[in-house]
């Protein structure tokens, strides 16, 4: 748990001796601190030096402070672990303290050299805890501040890191947004406060923003931390306003040289995927359709009702199940080789990975290589510079979607010929063949991306306490997109080839400039930090596009080769944020914390006049269990009662919206062209502003019995003001949309987190952890004066929410009379007539049906470890929320394309679900059709199971090997829901399903 | 300490110095324009007004266009893949969410906003002062065309005349009259000030404006100026009718005598509407004219034999089939329009050995290339008659049942007009066919309607007559002539059929002459049993009706939900 440099540029406890042995720092530390420094002149007598070392590995420790107690003399330890005190007289006795380890009051006892070890303290409240632009004590903590330790990462092996924190973090919701090969997640910090703007939260990575999450390698990672009130985040800004997850990678340390291996690879299959009728189901939907509209009474009309080819499948049994024909077995590999060390003035990390994950179809792959390199440096002891490196390599394929075409085409085709190759349009023409794809050089689709993140920083030590730090950090990213489309593929459908070649490039910089000062007087303490920060991203993209290449196998590589309509465009947008903070934190006796931060943020896309705001914020802690009447508790081992209130802007809408646009025309006068410009879809809004969000929080941590049960209990409440709201205008205006700042939101919640030791005894250790949060969202007030239908807005309610007819059953034969009330007959879907008028009108009888937020999510962990095996399970449940189910949009009443397996009905089948098949209607002409697509999305998952095996040290010693672990994961293993098979994680959506995942893996530690 | 006082000075400046570079906030968009910047440049301006001609390629040849102005009348059903108009070609749950009315409502007024901002700038936009009014003319000739298709849909919606600057959330409902005074004003300036010919192909000409303005006097019942306006443009240019009636539409013709305003497709596609991710992101999802697609029979498909799908027989969609009424208003042995309008006979390019099965009994044939492979014929056949050709048949009662509904939507008889062998793949859907707005049959057709409902029967049937006697085969010409008693409005709307059929006028038509309900229950079975008073307007799309904050006002047309 030893931290040495940190990453964040608050290395104060870097050697203070040096500094004091400087006559220069002295004299400014006498001219800034006169009556601190007056203590130390009065009583030069004496001296006290030793040297610190950890009581695990006898290792120095580098940065302990070594203070006399009851005094402020005081010094720390250097990177040998030695320490040189000056005191009146040697009958004091030394307190010596470091982050991680226990603080132990030594006695002096008359001996000028004292050597000093110290114990690792078991206690998380010494931890360290990343508050951006410093860090604290876990126990000094006055925010809302969620920490996760390595080892959490790497549990169960995922694409995405953000993914292994699911359900682990209270108040942050996140779901995989699909089962794609390397697809991303979707992440929320304490709900949606933005209609429109972004509500993604803020990465920071080794003190450099960067938004590219899913580069980063599990392993790589030492340490997370999720800012969530905004007075945690406040020092961020506006760039803070969604939440911050601050990132630490791993560094070297002192020691030799460690190297670690970590690989899994393993085995993904779609367990759960809604069925489409088989052939003779569809048939059977076919003949009722007809049957409907009195063209078929029996088996004696089916020649009428199906053509030759049809009618034979019909016979034969023939046709085929076609969605089974893409779901196939995908893979996860992935390795990463680490090697650290350190000196006594640098240290390095370096590492490789290579991860590779086929999806759930066919050409759908995923390549990712990265390197890391990190290196830090004291030039002497008041320099030290620094860099963060990493360069991630993607290679993807992909593939245009088949299920859907998949779900929906004749099932009684054969998707072979008589010769086993595939039709490209079987049905005479009618369909395409989605297999069509798979065929060698139809389709390519393949990206190609780059990013080199790197940072560097530079930091001064000006005198003891005050030290200025410059960092800089660059995100280049180089993305190549091509793809080819021959004439046989799903997406040409027989017309001219098509290819397209795309290429972007970016930059990120971000410049960042930050005095800190921090100054213990007594039992005061302060520290203070001033920031200037620049950023800027700019980003240009290019494209290129032909038809009809000369030959195909030259797919997008030689565009000038296509016959037909090349095309090019080009893009460049940029946007900038400057703001300047400052910093107060504030500790008596480490029992009354303060924090008060200020900061004014600038953003280059707001209107000229709007483009500033200034975000106050200030929170307090009081450590409860330092008070006096605490210390004879027995229960209780810690207990701090936290409370904040901040200001936080959101500016995230995208460059240029003040701006009404023109977009490009194509047009002719005969075949002279005439191009033209004409207005975009949005028209720009000349007084765009800060969308300010002002967050109360109150939160409670407590310990009981030795810590054996430690929890975290916040509530919240977040009030947003001027709304930045992407308007569904009227289209009567000749526009379709603006951003705009109106509207109030707010967000109310409770998180819970707790952590047991249930069992430890022996070689028995069994943690459990509970975490839960419930977020309500609802929009207070809008433009509109009331709801906004258009853009499914109401009041009271979450910021996304179905509003529709609310689904009664089916009309049934008896209802018939009921029913043409309505103008209805039996079979046709029945929808509850709100107002009772009897008739049904989209004005009074639509209702809110439901919202894809989740009333709470919570999660269960158990790690158990006995001995060298350990055994660890995650269930995860996300509740209350609806999803828009695109299975149940699998339905043709007229027989034409298949449909899912749905109880529809018939005269003889009197079933509530669906509407009758007819063959004069289509979907579209289904009254109340949509009214049937929503279901509830509640779930519960078993989300990951390990078991591991660590290998006896003693036999891997004589092998020189320090650690070695072997583990199996299964992912997703159960899904328990209202729908059959169906992971509703997935969120309605039909294609990419959510696979489940059997990995095998290795940790290897030298 | 000096030193160090140099270093805390240094940094400090440093630090606040980085306060200075303020203009970081400035936003600089290179890839983007604005109105203000393009439109007051000469060649801005002028894109402009290209801008404002391109909208007329959301109505003009394509599905959306058909759906609104052609269907729901007593001329067609569905093919068997027309399923998702049936909301607008059978009135089957015809409501606000249909895509179609959401498209057009959406252009339309995209298309009058454009026109608007063409007004208002084109004093600044550096032009000539002669060319700035033949432009301006240009514009308020469209705006007057894009409002007309407004208010003929919608009835009195929402009217603007100003560019929309910012969020805009009401709408008006501004009486059909005052909508008329508004396109009357655009079109009586348009008439005043464009030259003849145009400057350009493509553009609207002063007669094509007077045409214009023709039309709009005879839906207003103004039929003095509808008459005087229709034969000032048949006598006062150089117009003509085509000899040949079928030869209008022979894709070497696309230009010809005959047309007075039209919508222009090119055969260069990148000039074309279709949407392109990198050019055209916002354009159509087909492009170019899809007429040539949307009213083709299967004649590929199962069922049918000798055949294959290539470009000179067209890709069928087999969205629309003529009704029964509208075949049987030819008689093909006088009128040249049928054979002129419509396919009845597929040569075989698939040669082969076939079979078919009529009535129990087989038989089989050999088709060479070229022969005859597919007939269908308003006649019908006897089985033995039918067994004795050698190719398919699809006769009157193998297509239709004999109320009119459809026995066989796959095969049919289809409206030819539109095909394009030309398309340089047979997948290709964007034909580069310009969509005729305005021939001169309809100059005679306006004329001779107007003067009927003068009382001047006479120059009614000679108006009519010169159609007749154009589309008369060769020899029949007396036989086609018509006398003053022959005339009604029942007999100008059939004539209207014989010569307009699938060119986007029936649903107005029908709606001008208040006879859509009679017409549609008369001779559109498929169509008849829905049909209600309220479709002689569409519905407002729901998300215009949700998204105007004055509801209250603003509210659907009567009988939609």
């Amino acid at each position: 748990m030893r931290k040495l440099l940190l990453a964040n540029g608050a290395d104060d406890r870097f050697p203070l001796l040096q500094a004091l042995r400087s006559p220069v720092a002295f004299l400014c530390i006498y001219l800034f601190f006169l009556t601190a420094v007056q203590n130390t002149a009065l009583a030069q007598n004496t001296s006290v030096t030793g040297k610190v070392v950890s009581a695990d590995d006898q290792l120095p420790v580098p940065g302990a402070t070594v203070m006399l107690k009851g005094t402020s003399t005081g010094s720390v330890t250097d990177l040998d672990g030695n320490y040189s005190l000056t005191v009146p007289n040697r009958d004091g006795t030394l307190v010596v303290s470091f982050v991680g380890y226990q603080t132990q009051e030594v006695a002096i006892n008359n001996r000028s050299l004292v050597n000093i070890t110290l114990a690792t303290d078991l206690s998380d409240l010494e931890e360290v805890i990343v508050i951006g632009y410093g860090e604290v004590k876990k126990s000094n903590v006055t925010g809302s501040i969620v920490s996760v330790k390595a080892e959490d990462l790497t549990r169960v092996p995922t694409t995405n890191v953000m993914e292994s924190l699911q359900g682990r973090l209270p108040g942050v919701d996140i779901t995989r947004s699909s089962g794609q090969a390397g697809a991303g997640i979707n992440i929320t910090v304490r709900g949606n406060r933005s209609l429109t703007a972004s509500n993604s939260p803020l990465f920071i990575v080794d003190g450099i923003q960067y938004s590219n999450i899913q580069d980063l390698n599990p392993n790589d990672i030492q340490s997370m931390e999720v800012l969530k009130d905004a007075a945690s985040t406040a020092i961020y800004g506006s760039r803070g306003a969604n939440g911050v997850i601050i990132v630490t990678t791993k560094q070297g340390s002192v020691g030799k040289t460690r190297v670690t291996v970590n690989t899994y690879m393993g085995v993904s299959e779609v367990t759960k995927y809604p069925r489409v009728q088989t052939p003779q189901q569809y048939a059977d939907l076919r003949r009722e359709a007809r049957r409907a509209t009195g063209d078929w009474n029996g088996p004696e009309d089916d020649a009428n009702i199906f053509n030759d080819w049809e009618l034979a499948s019909v016979r034969n049994n023939g046709g085929a199940i076609w969605p089974d024909l893409f779901l196939t077995e995908g893979s996860q590999q992935d390795y990463q080789v680490g090697v650290s060390s350190a000196s006594e003035k640098s240290k390095f990390y370096v590492s490789l990975n290579y991860f590779n994950e086929k999806g759930n179809q066919r050409m759908d792959e995923l390549n990712r290589y990265s390197i890391r390199a990190n290196i830090d440096h004291a030039i002497n002891d008041k320099i030290s510079v620094g860099t963060q490196n990493q360069v991630t390599y993607y290679n993807q394929d992909f593939r245009r979607d088949p299920m859907n075409i998949a779900n929906k085409i004749n099932p009684l085709l054969d998707p072979y010929d008589e010769e086993g190759r595939v039709e490209f349009q079987p049905n005479n023409w009618k369909d395409v063949n989605p297999l069509i794809d798979e065929e060698p050089g139809h389709y390519k689709n393949n990206n190609r991306t780059t990013r080199l993140f790197s940072s560097g920083y530079f930091n001064y030590k000006i005198i003891d306490g005050l030290s200025f730090r410059s960092n800089l950090g660059m995100t280049l990213s180089n993305s190549r997109t091509g793809i080819y489309r021959g004439p046989e593929t799903v997406d040409r459908a027989g017309a001219v080839s098509e290819a397209v070649y795309q290429t972007g490039n970016g930059i990120g910089l971000n410049w960042e400039n930050i005095i800190n000062y921090s100054k213990q007087m007594d039992a005061h303490s302060f520290t203070v930090t001033g920031i200037h920060t620049l950023l800027r991203n700019e980003n240009e993209t290019q494209s290129a596009q032909g038809r009809n290449q000369l030959l195909d196998y030259q797919l997008f590589y030689s565009l000038g080769n296509a016959n037909d309509q090349l095309a090019i465009q080009s893009s460049y947008r940029a946007s900038s944020l400057m703001s300047y903070t400052g910093r107060l934190q504030y500790g008596y006796n480490d029992k009354y914390l303060l924090m008060f931060t200020a900061r004014a943020d600038g953003a280059s896309q707001l209107s000229e006049g709007n483009k500033w705001a200034f975000f106050p914020s200030v929170s307090t802690a009081w450590r409860i269990i330092e008070e006096d009447f605490m210390q004879s508790s027995n229960l209780f081992t810690d207990l701090k009662l936290r409370a904040s209130y901040g200001v936080a802007g959101n500016a995230a809408v995208d460059p240029y919206s003040t701006e009404s646009l023109l977009s490009r025309v194509p047009y002719a006068f005969d075949e002279v062209g005439a191009i033209g410009y004409t207005f975009g879809t949005r028209i720009g809004n000349i007084n765009l502003g800060w969308e300010i969000s002002k967050t109360y929080n109150l939160g409670l941590d407590f310990g009981l019995i030795q810590n054996r049960l430690v929890g975290t209990i916040d509530v919240y409440d977040t009030k947003t003001d001027d709304l930045l709201l992407d308007r569904f205008l009227p289209p009567s205006s000749g526009v379709s949309s603006i951003t705009e700042n109106i509207g109030k939101t707010r967000n109310r919640g409770i998180e819970i987190g707790l952590d047991a030791v249930a069992v430890e005894k022996g070689n028995v250790v069994w943690n459990l952890g509970v975490n839960w949060f419930t977020n309500k969202e609802e929009i207070l007030e809008l433009a509109t004066g009331t709801d906004d239908i258009a853009n499914g807005w109401f009041i009271g309610q979450p910021t996304r929410a179905y509003y529709d007819f609310k689904k009664a059953g089916i009309w049934q034969t008896h209802e018939a009379d009921a029913a043409l009330v309505y103008e209805q007959v039996p079979g046709e879907v029945k929808v509850v007539d709100q107002n009772g008028d009897n008739q049904i009108d989209a004005n009074n009888d639509r209702v809110i049906l439901g919202s894809p937020r989740p009333k709470w999510s919570g999660s269960f962990n158990s790690d158990l470890s006995v001995g060298n095996f350990d055994f660890n399970f995650q269930v995860f449940a996300r509740w209350g929320q609806m999803m828009n189910y695109e299975f149940y949009d699998v339905y043709d009443p007229s027989g034409n394309e298949n449909s899912h397996a749905h109880d529809y009905w018939t005269p003889e089948n009197p079933s509530n679900s669906y509407p009758r098949p007819n063959a004069g209607r289509t979907q579209g002409s289904t009254i109340y059709y949509s009214s049937l697509l929503y279901e509830d999305a509640s779930f519960v998952k078993l989300r990951g199971v390990t078991i591991g095996y660590n290998l006896p040290t003693a036999a891997l010693e004589r092998l020189g090997i320090g650690r070695l672990r072997v583990y199996v994961t299964g992912k997703n293993m159960l899904v328990l829901s209202n729908v059959d098979n169906y992971d509703p994680e997935r969120g309605g959506a039909m294609s990419n399903p959510i696979p489940r995942l059997l990995v095998g893996g290795i940790n290897l530690e030298f | 300490m000096k030193a160090i006082k140099i270093n805390i000075i240094g940094f400090a400046g440093l630090f606040f110095g980085l306060m200075a570079c303020q203009n970081e906030l400035d936003e600089y968009n290179p890839s983007g324009i604005t109105a203000e910047g393009v439109y007051t440049t000469p060649d801005g301006f002028e894109s402009l007004v290209n801008a404002t001609y391109s909208y007329t390629r959301w109505w003009y040849g394509k599905e959306d266009g058909y759906n609104l102005s052609e269907m729901g009348t007593d001329l067609w059903i569905n093919g068997v893949d027309g399923g998702a108009n049936v909301a607008l070609v059978h009135y089957e749950n015809l409501q606000s969410n249909q895509g179609s009315v959401e498209t057009l409502w959406a252009k339309l007024y995209e298309a009058v906003n454009l026109c608007n901002a063409g007004l208002e700038f084109v004093a600044e936009s550096g032009l000539s002062p002669a060319l700035q009014l033949e432009r301006e003319a240009e514009i308020r000739f469209l705006r007057a065309f894009y409002n007309w298709h407004i208010v003929e849909t919608w009835g009195g919606v929402h009217l603007s005349s100003e560019r929309t600057k910012t969020a805009q959330p009401t709408a008006n409902r501004t009486p059909v009259d005052q909508f008329y005074a508004s396109i009357k004003e655009d079109l009586n300036f348009a008439v005043a000030n464009l030259p003849y010919p145009a400057s350009q192909k493509g553009r609207v000409s002063r007669a094509g404006a007077e045409a214009f303005l023709a039309r709009v006097h005879l839906t207003r019942e103004e039929y003095n100026e509808a008459q005087t306006l229709a034969e000032k443009v048949i006598n006062g240019y150089d117009f003509g009718l085509m000899e040949n009636y079928a030869d209008l539409w022979d894709m070497e013709n696309v230009e010809n005598e005959e047309v007075v305003f039209y919508v222009n497709y090119s055969s260069d596609l990148n000039l074309n509407d279709a949407s392109n991710s990198i050019t055209f992101p916002n354009g159509h999802s087909r492009g170019g004219h899809n007429g040539h697609l949307l009213f083709m029979s299967t004649y590929d498909r199962n069922g049918t034999v000798g055949m294959t799908r290539d470009i000179i027989n067209g890709r069928p969609f087999a969205r629309y089939m003529p009704s029964r009424y509208l075949l049987e208003l030819f008689d093909e042995e006088v009128d040249s329009r049928f054979h002129g309008s419509f396919e009845t006979v597929w040569y075989s390019n698939r040669p082969g050995t076939y079979s078919k099965t009529v009535d129990g009994q087989t038989v089989e044939f050999t088709l060479e290339e070229g022969d005859t492979a597919i007939w269908a014929t308003k006649e019908v056949l006897s089985p033995a008659e039918e067994l004795a050709k050698p190719f398919l048949v699809y006769d009157m009662e193998s297509m239709y049942h004999p109320d009119g509904t459809y026995n066989n939507n796959r095969q049919y008889i289809n409206l030819k007009k539109f095909v394009d062998p030309t398309r340089p793949s047979v997948a290709e859907q964007q034909s580069s066919r310009d969509a005729f707005v305005i021939r001169l049959a309809e100059m005679y057709l306006i004329a001779a309607e107007a003067a009927l409902q003068e009382g001047d029967l006479q120059t009614a049937a000679d108006h009519i007559n010169v159609i007749r006697n154009r589309a008369a085969v060769p020899g029949m010409e007396a036989t086609m002539a018509i006398t003053p008693a022959d005339l009604s409005i029942d007999f100008i709307l059939e004539e209207r059929a014989r010569e307009l059929a699938g060119e986007q006028f029936r649903w107005f038509d029908l709606k001008r002459t208040g006879k859509l309900v009679e017409k549609v229950k008369a001779y559109n079975p498929e169509a008849a049993a829905n049909v209600r008073e309220h479709h002689v307007l569409k519905p407002i799309p729901q998300r215009q009706l949700d998204a105007v904050i004055n509801k209250d006002e603003f509210t659907q047309n009567p009988g939609y939900q």
